[in-house]
């Protein structure tokens, strides 16, 4: 792979986000590849130095990407983790997918009372904010959530402070119906072999 | 010799007629930009009120208009400012007497102005381009034209290198000094210059190749048009340049950059922004902001706080404040100051106390009894004077304290 194209997968994710592309693609350096559970397609994500990521505006309180009810995104994202971090002494990618009514559950005992129509929204345009950027995979048909290729972005100190967050959290109601999260140990099994990283 | 160099004397009638004209010819042109006498005119607005007018003279046929049919005319306009304009226009003969003599009320225009009025109007839009155009081409029909002679093609040569030279100079003094955005602003300049400088140039080979003994004005005129290709490649690269930079949509008018949307293919648009990358809009969520907003959640979901109050709230009002019924303690002071009598003089009352200050106090207490609905005792007072100097009340109103059993008020 030469450096134009290396330049050129960086400004893809630059301005398009994680990428996904087909297992068996070439990718340019410094990117750690994510594999899907079932091995179909791979995610591409920037490995940035500590310098360099983007909690840096924090620490230089620097504004950051606005979002839209940024409160409620963040809880979304937390009830997310919750129902779909199935393994948290595990790795964080790929967990299992959940249904959205398990999203919905966790949601609304972490905020508390609040009127059913008003949590569906907030947890739906949540979702959607949150599937925009990466964060989470919302597939709307079948309304199951997975994490999203971002969350591979957290570091190691990072994630330790979400497995504190996971264990604050409601347990999630165990699922009804047709949800699909019932193999998460499968899943899990793979991503850890799976995740490599070019050097 | 001496004369002929000092021109003046030797000017025949003639002569002196025709400059007489020319000068009457320029006055009348620059009437349309004259404010007054002497002026320019500084609000565009005004040849709007020029042209209205000389719009309204151009309507009226041969037999002119008096001033209040051109301001009816040009009615939407305010009368005024077309009266004044009116003086105006006369003042520089644009506009003049049928007849010539006093009591004339018509009036005719003179058509110059109006062609001026044009000309600047194109020259306003397109900046003079189409005029240069137009000029070259004439100047190349002149010098083709079978009854030339080698003048004709020098003073032609010649107008054409100071043309270019003005235009040379002035984009080269703006390419050198300005902002882009005022390079923008004469862009006009720079457009077209390719056609103007072959037209120019074909000029100048038909004249050179007709007339070699011009070859001195010719070289002249290559120099000029050299020149200001020169400039106009140097003021087009810094405006690419800085438009490349910064991207400044102003450099052209929104209309110019609507028309490019509209009529260009999607490569075209696709291609404005080849160049960019976007950083995708991906909010960053840090493990300590979700747990912050997860415990914040939290919080908002508890009962709400009622706000505080303090820490007595509930505790009865001082005691001071509550109204007492002191007709019990009245009634005693009153039996007190009577001592068994039906009525008492003030005066007593007040030589009882022992000073003044008692007896003011005795005296509130008269008062309140006097006053008490419940108490059957009356203070009255009447004309009488009492006058001690030595005592501690220097003078005592004539009064009486008693009792009114309800069987005396009664009678």
């Amino acid at each position: 792979m030469t450096d134009d194209d290396t330049a050129l997968w960086w400004a893809r994710y630059r301005a398009g986000g994680p990428q996904r592309v087909a297992p068996a693609s070439a990718y340019p350096a410094g990117m750690t590849r994510l594999i899907e559970p079932d091995a179909g397609a791979v995610w591409l994500l920037p490995e940035l130095p500590p310098g360099a990521r983007p909690d840096v505006l924090d620490e230089l309180g620097l504004p950051g990407v606005a979002v839209d009810q940024r409160g409620d995104t963040a809880r979304v994202l937390a009830a997310c983790l919750r129902c779909c971090w199935t393994e948290p002494s595990g790795p964080i990618w790929p967990a299992a997918p959940a249904p959205f009514d398990q999203v919905l559950a966790v949601f609304r005992a972490v905020t508390g009372s609040r009127d059913e129509r008003a949590l569906h929204a907030a947890v739906m345009g949540a979702l959607r904010r949150l599937a925009g950027a990466g964060w989470v995979l919302f597939d709307e048909d079948t309304r199951t959530v997975r994490l999203g290729p971002r969350v591979a972005a957290w570091s190691a100190a990072e994630l330790s402070t979400l497995r504190e967050l996971w264990r604050s959290l409601p347990l999630p109601p165990p699922t009804t119906g047709s949800g699909s999260p019932s193999a998460p140990r499968a899943a899990e099994e793979p991503a850890a072999t799976d995740r490599e990283t070019y050097e | 010799m001496l004369s002929g160099m000092t021109a003046g004397a030797e000017l025949t009638l003639d002569q002196l007629a025709g400059d007489a004209a020319v000068e009457r010819l320029y006055r009348q042109v620059f009437a349309v930009l004259a404010r007054e006498s002497g002026a320019m005119i500084s609000d565009v607005e005004l040849l709007d009120v020029d042209e209205a007018i000389l719009d309204a003279f151009a309507d009226a046929g041969r037999d002119g208009l008096t001033v209040d049919q051109a301001v009816a005319a040009c009615r939407p306009i305010d009368p005024g400012l077309v009266h004044r304009r009116f003086e105006v226009l006369r003042d520089y003969a644009a506009i003049s007497k049928v007849v010539d003599r006093p009591n004339e009320r018509y009036h005719r225009a003179a058509f110059a102005p109006y062609v001026m009025l044009l000309f600047l109007r194109r020259m306003a839009e397109q900046g003079g381009q189409a005029e240069l155009h137009q000029l070259l081409t004439l100047e190349h029909v002149g010098v083709t034209a079978s009854d030339a002679v080698p003048e004709t093609g020098r003073t032609s040569i010649n107008r054409l290198t100071r043309i270019f030279r003005h235009l040379g100079n002035e984009l080269a003094i703006l390419a050198a000094g300005s902002t882009a955005e005022q390079l923008g602003d004469h862009a006009q300049l720079l457009w077209g210059n390719q056609t103007l400088i072959g037209q120019a140039e074909d000029v100048h080979a038909v004249a050179l190749d007709r007339w070699p003994q011009l070859d001195g004005e010719c070289a002249a005129l290559r120099v000029a048009l050299a020149a200001y290709g020169d400039a106009v490649e140097k003021a087009a690269g810094r405006l690419i340049e800085r438009a490349g930079t910064t991207r400044a949509l102003g450099l052209l008018s929104v209309e110019s950059w609507l028309s490019f949307a509209r009529t260009a293919s999607e490569d075209d648009l696709a291609g404005v922004l080849d160049s960019f990358v976007f950083d995708a809009p991906a909010p960053w969520f840090s493990p300590t902001l979700v747990t912050e907003a997860v415990e914040s959640g939290r919080s908002s979901s508890t009962v709400r706080q009622p706000p505080p109050r303090p820490e007595s709230a509930t505790a009865p009002p001082p005691p001071d404040i509550t109204p007492v019924d002191d007709a019990a303690r009245l009634r005693q002071t009153a039996e007190l100051l009577l001592r068994g009598a039906d009525a008492v003089c003030v005066a007593a009352v007040l030589d009882d106390a022992d000073d003044w200050l008692a007896a003011r106090r005795a005296l509130a207490d008269l008062t309140a009894i006097h006053h008490h609905p419940d108490l059957e005792y009356e203070l009255t007072w009447s004309d009488g004077l009492r006058i001690d100097i030595g005592g501690s009340a220097s003078w005592v109103s004539d009064g009486s304290f008693r009792r009114t059993p309800p069987e005396t008020s009664a009678a």
